[in-house]
């Protein structure tokens, strides 16, 4: 028996080898989705079956005897011991966010090979280990946050700048998956009307639940799923009806608007009324939709249009401008590791764990999903023609604003399109125009919708199913905007409060609505910059976006790294110090170039001074804008750098203690609660 | 069948603790009290108030 169970983990390991090695090597035809799959899955298991239990036997030493939070401090609240698949469930639904499908699409410009081996390696090396050790962390801490880890095991300093870097993160993310939904609504009656009618759908869910059937949440989720179906098949009818299109076909700029009006009364709104229905009907579809993809994609098992590597690996790429590295680490992000999922290992999850070894599959288990999340739409991006793809994601302002003329400049490439290919595709899937649809958001819907197609429905489906994935999308992605906003609020609120009391008190209405409009104008600022900025917006913030959510992480690894040196000395410190030494590699690479590359297309002072001697010259055609683009330029150089200071800080900061303990002049105290043993009953389980 | 069931069970399990249907039912258990109309807007507050204090993830 051990011989065949060793036999299967050497078959295991061999198959990911080959399938790796399989899609790195090959180039030739095109190759089928299923190698990535096989390469994924057997990666996943041999790192969770090898790595992680290692980690989790030796490093971590879990032993289910010792009584956890969720049984110490048990209050039917947030400490309660939950089965650990239901809690698998629970956390992998929160940490699955936008973030590992829109980057993947993004960084597919430089062929799928770069980020599928950074999705499949980061994850099983990188992210998986960060939110193992923060979630085991926090639950010898009776499930304490990331900020205050950071306080205890490192220094007061390390704890405020994860508070003000969460902020800035928050900030930075409201825009870009605001931008995601303009771009993905801009011109398009039927998506607009869909995403419009779920504004009603979760008020009359939020009034059901409230007033009429009090405590049946899955019956009204059930209830608001078929009437936003109702509502899909409804856009068709009214982005063709002459009377009704005008009414739902918005500009950029009206959108932006819309979505700003919309974020500030979100946040202040009760949410029961409109967030937390929406919420649940969101989490139930993002969960049904992920599961749908990988039915469809081992159904259809699809060949991948795109080629391993594209020519704009030099840095000349249209969607985003910069070299694979550092750039293509940064662009993938949460698909591979997300300093957020820090926030969330230290949240809710660990106050449920009924028994230490839950957080093995829980904490490694669920990113490891995730990261398969980011592979699926990886695969997605890379069914579509390339020539689709690249005028589907390029903007206006690079390959040019005319189809005809996008079309030339894409083919140019060696990626060849037509104008009439380009209508006809918009037409099946019943919008105007697919050129320039920047954000990643359409074109994943594209390669979605042409997935499920043809596991059901075939050609006449496709409007449906692919206005199907942008409600999909901009459902959950509106939930963050209005939920991000609101611990902005309150994030803001408990900053000011130690200036001001009154602006700390979360009931003083004049307080909510100063800190509603702070953050909702911090956000609303970086969004209409993203619709202004010729370039699309998101060559600009989605690097900024992956930058920030990087170096959270890298925070939350200094915190892993003290917790493991203060456990075994040096012993085993590498676990986590070398991810977080490939990550301050990556994003002060990626930093310094965002702001000083001599190349205006990446560097952002370069930019500024690019558009400041057009200014001079008299060459700007609109010298009010052209200042604007100046100072915005500007602004997120000044970001980038306050991002890489306060990281920066917290580096040194940790430096300062490691290197303390290593020399035994600093006491290595782990701040862990007592042993206590567990008295939990397996049918309590 | 069984296995089947059990699967069921769990998936159904899981929904409920999404939908903080299981949270509610931990409620009643843990205050002595009965499904109401009242009781859920009380609970549901408390809950929401604590739920969304806390960051999306991205």
């Amino acid at each position: 028996m051990k011989v065949l169970h060793r036999a299967f983990w050497v078959a295991v390991a061999a198959a990911a080898a080959i399938c790796l090695g399989g899609i790195a090597i090959y180039r030739g035809e095109h190759i089928n989705s299923i190698w990535l799959v096989l390469a994924a899955a057997c990666s996943y298991a041999t790192g969770y079956r090898f790595y992680a239990k290692f980690i989790a036997a030796r490093v971590m030493a879990l032993n289910d005897k010792r009584a956890t939070p969720a049984e110490r401090l048990r209050n039917g609240h947030d400490f309660e011991p939950t089965n650990k698949w239901i809690l698998f469930g629970h956390h992998f639904a929160a940490i699955a966010g936008p973030g590992p499908l829109v980057g993947p699409v993004l960084a597919a410009q430089f062929g799928y090979l770069p980020g599928t081996l950074w999705i499949i390696i980061g994850a099983v090396l990188g992210g998986a280990v960060q939110d193992f050790v923060i979630l085991f962390a926090s639950m010898r801490r009776d499930g304490k946050s990331l900020g205050q880890m950071a306080r205890e095991e490192i220094g007061k300093t390390g704890g405020l700048i994860a508070l003000v870097t969460v902020l800035l993160i928050m900030i930075i993310l409201l825009a870009v998956v605001a931008l995601v939904v303009v771009n993905a609504l801009r011109g398009s009656p039927w998506g607009t009307f869909t995403i419009a009618a779920t504004m009603p759908i979760a008020l009359f869910m939020g009034l059901y639940l409230r007033y009429l059937r009090p405590g049946k949440v899955l019956e009204c989720s059930a209830m608001g799923f078929l009437l936003v179906m109702g509502a899909i098949f409804a856009g068709r009818s009214v982005a063709a009806s002459p009377a009704m299109a005008p009414l739902f076909t918005l500009g950029a700029m009206t959108l932006a608007i819309a979505i700003i009006v919309y974020g500030f009364l979100a946040s202040a709104l009760p949410v029961w009324l409109l967030l937390a229905p929406r919420d649940y009907l969101s989490t139930f579809v993002k969960l049904g939709v992920i599961l749908m993809l990988g039915v469809g994609i081992l159904f259809v098992r699809p060949e991948l249009q795109l080629p391993a590597l594209t020519r704009f690996t030099d840095g000349t790429g249209p969607i985003f401008a910069g070299k694979i590295f550092p750039f293509c680490f940064i662009t993938i992000a949460c698909g591979a590791i997300s300093g957020f999922h820090a926030l969330i290992s230290s949240g809710t999850t660990p106050k449920m764990i009924a028994r230490e070894w839950h957080a093995f599959p829980v904490g490694y288990g669920s990113m490891l999903l995730e990261s398969f999340v980011a592979i699926m739409a990886m695969i997605a991006a890379c069914v579509l023609q390339p020539g689709v793809y690249f005028a589907v994601n390029s903007p206006a302002g690079i390959v040019g604003a005319s189809p005809a003329a996008a079309a030339a400049t894409i083919s140019s490439w060696g990626f060849p399109v037509t104008a009439p290919q380009m209508a006809a595709l918009a037409r099946d899937v019943g919008e105007q125009t697919l050129f320039n649809r920047t954000g990643g958001a359409p074109s994943l819907a594209l390669g979605m919708a042409h997935i499920f197609a043809r596991s059901g429905g075939g050609r006449a489906m496709v409007g449906f199913w692919y206005h199907f994935a942008i409600m999909f999308e901009a459902l959950f992605i509106l939930t963050i905007i209005d939920a991000g906003t609101r611990v902005g609020r309150f994030m803001l609120q408990d900053l000011l409060g130690h200036a001001a009391p009154a602006l700390g008190r979360t009931s003083w209405m004049p307080g909510v609505i100063a800190t509603s409009a702070a953050i909702v104008g911090a956000w609303g600022y970086f969004l209409v910059q993203g619709v202004r900025d010729p370039l699309g917006g998101i060559n600009t913030l989605w690097p900024l976006f992956g930058i920030s959510n990087q170096l959270l992480a890298a925070i939350a690894l200094c915190v892993g790294t003290t917790v493991l040196l203060k456990m075994h000395g040096a012993r085993y410190m590498g676990i986590t110090c070398a991810p977080l030494a490939w990550l301050v590699v990556v994003t002060f690479a990626a930093s310094w170039q965002k702001i000083f590359s001599p190349v205006p297309a990446i560097g952002f002072l370069a930019q500024a001074d690019k558009l400041e001697a057009a200014l001079r010259a008299h060459a700007a055609a609109n010298p009010a804008a052209t200042r604007i683009l100046i100072f915005n330029a500007r602004l997120d150089a000044a970001i980038c750098g306050l991002l890489l200071l306060l990281v920066a800080a917290v580096l040194l900061d940790s430096l300062r203690v490691w290197i303390g303990i290593l020399r035994g002049t600093r006491e290595a105290r782990a701040h862990e609660s007592p042993f206590i043993l567990s008295q939990l009953r397996v049918e309590e389980l | 069948m069984t296995r089947l069931r059990r699967w069921g069970g769990l998936l159904l399990a899981l929904l409920r603790e999404l939908a903080d249907e299981n949270a509610y039912r931990r409620h009643l258990e843990s205050h002595g009290r009965v499904h109401s109309g009242g009781e859920w807007r009380r609970f549901s507050e408390e809950r929401l108030r604590a739920k969304y204090a806390r960051a999306k993830c991205c």
